[in-house]
């Protein structure tokens, strides 16, 4: 089934909604960084490389075929600043599968905002997007990055030791997974009727 | 790297590559409702174990990656096909290497893929220079647990639901062992009693 959902989506405290042009310098001030690039496959971008990562992304807002993604930027309601962004791939369309990710402002770590936002996301996989099994992935070394996917309700999968090579290094990797059913029966806890 | 020498001999089996005299010792066992229950090529009736055969048949060696390497597992006395085990090289850059195995029911229980296997992953290591060796198993197929466990494989990934499988949601284990590990599993069962320290 295919995804078209209607932007912006909003949370409590944030509004998720498409790429526009004039992020560039937003996505700039984090993706140049050396920390926030650490555990990506990008190294860090230029100022030319992010203009061309928000063009791409301002087209990724629906779920047609596999592979496709939905990028959104965050942004703060407080003072309308972009602090990161979400995406969610749709990796198999026999299975109902897809897979979530983030990359957050490291100015803005610790409010809870990345969790927010992807907990947003899920409503979106499972809820209209009809998703069985969503999977987020990180290197082992990134506690922040796995320590959001616990508190999204997601299980740890899979500990991968060495079975790739990332930067020039042996790769080590968590995958963590929620099922349509586990999504369920967390937000029925917290919104009993 | 010297060139692959084979038959392999292990203790009761004999390792070589598959000939096309092997359909019927194949067709015994590849095309079982037990067997087909977990395996991923569907052969289910005479046709498709011939194909399987040819496809087999030409798992000779490993070249380059994508390349698979299949054994037939001979009985030494009998000289009766028990089985096969199979080494794919996934991944170059990255030393990776999948096996996968597949028994007739009427032979298992004996040890003979653990067996078959030891001399693969000594292959895959030794020879080839593999840096991990992976399999994957479905998590109802106990037999395949335990025997990865056997071979002093860690647990690596449980997936649950992450796929279709023969028209059911899927169940999915990856199990693992670096080279570094298998070469020290090896070495501490070698070890001659003399030289232990206490």
């Amino acid at each position: 089934m295919s995804l078209y959902p209607v932007y912006p989506l909003r949370t409590e405290r944030l509004t998720l909604r498409p790429f526009t042009r004039g992020d560039v310098d937003a996505v700039y001030a984090y993706r140049r960084r050396e920390d926030v690039t650490r555990y990506l496959f990008d190294t860090a971008l230029s100022r030319e490389e992010c203009a061309l990562a928000v063009q791409q992304r301002i087209g990724q807002l629906a779920l047609e075929a596999e592979g496709d993604k939905i990028i959104l930027g965050v942004e703060l309601d407080d003072n309308g600043a972009l602090i990161g962004e979400v995406s969610l791939i749709w990796r198999s369309v026999e299975a109902r599968q897809g897979e979530v990710g983030w990359i957050f402002d490291p100015n803005y770590h610790g409010h809870g905002y990345a969790t927010e936002a992807a907990n947003a996301l899920l409503d979106l996989a499972f809820g209209p997007g009809a998703i069985h099994r969503v999977a987020a992935r990180c290197d082992v070394r990134n506690e922040p990055s796995w320590r959001l996917m616990e508190r999204l309700g997601m299980r740890r999968e899979a500990h991968f030791r060495e079975h790739a090579l990332f930067k020039s290094q042996w790769d080590e990797e968590f995958i963590y997974a929620i099922l349509w059913q586990e999504w369920q029966a967390l937000r029925g806890e917290q919104t009993p009727t | 790297m010297s060139s692959l020498s084979l038959p392999i001999q292990t203790d009761r089996l004999v390792l070589r590559t598959f000939e096309r005299s092997d359909i019927d010792g194949l067709s015994a066992y590849h095309a079982l409702p037990s067997v087909q229950r977990y395996v991923f090529s569907r052969t289910r009736d005479a046709s498709e174990v011939a194909s399987a055969l040819g496809i087999m048949r030409g798992h000779v060696s490993l070249q380059r990656p994508g390349d698979t390497l299949t054994l037939a597992m001979v009985c030494k006395g009998e000289k009766v096909l028990v089985g096969h085990v199979s080494l794919h090289w996934s991944d170059a850059t990255a030393g990776q290497g999948e096996v996968r195995f597949c028994i007739n029911p009427a032979y298992a229980g004996q040890g003979f893929t653990r067996e078959a296997l030891s001399a693969l992953y000594d292959l895959a290591f030794d020879h080839f220079h593999i840096h991990r060796v992976f399999a994957r198993c479905d998590g109802r197929n106990h037999h395949s647990i335990k025997l990865m466990q056997q071979m002093g494989m860690r647990l690596e990934a449980h997936y649950r639901e992450h796929a279709l499988f023969q028209g059911e949601w899927d169940e999915e284990l990856h199990f693992a062992i670096l080279d570094r590990e298998w070469q020290r599993w090896t070495k501490v069962k070698d070890l001659p009693v003399r030289h232990r320290v206490a």
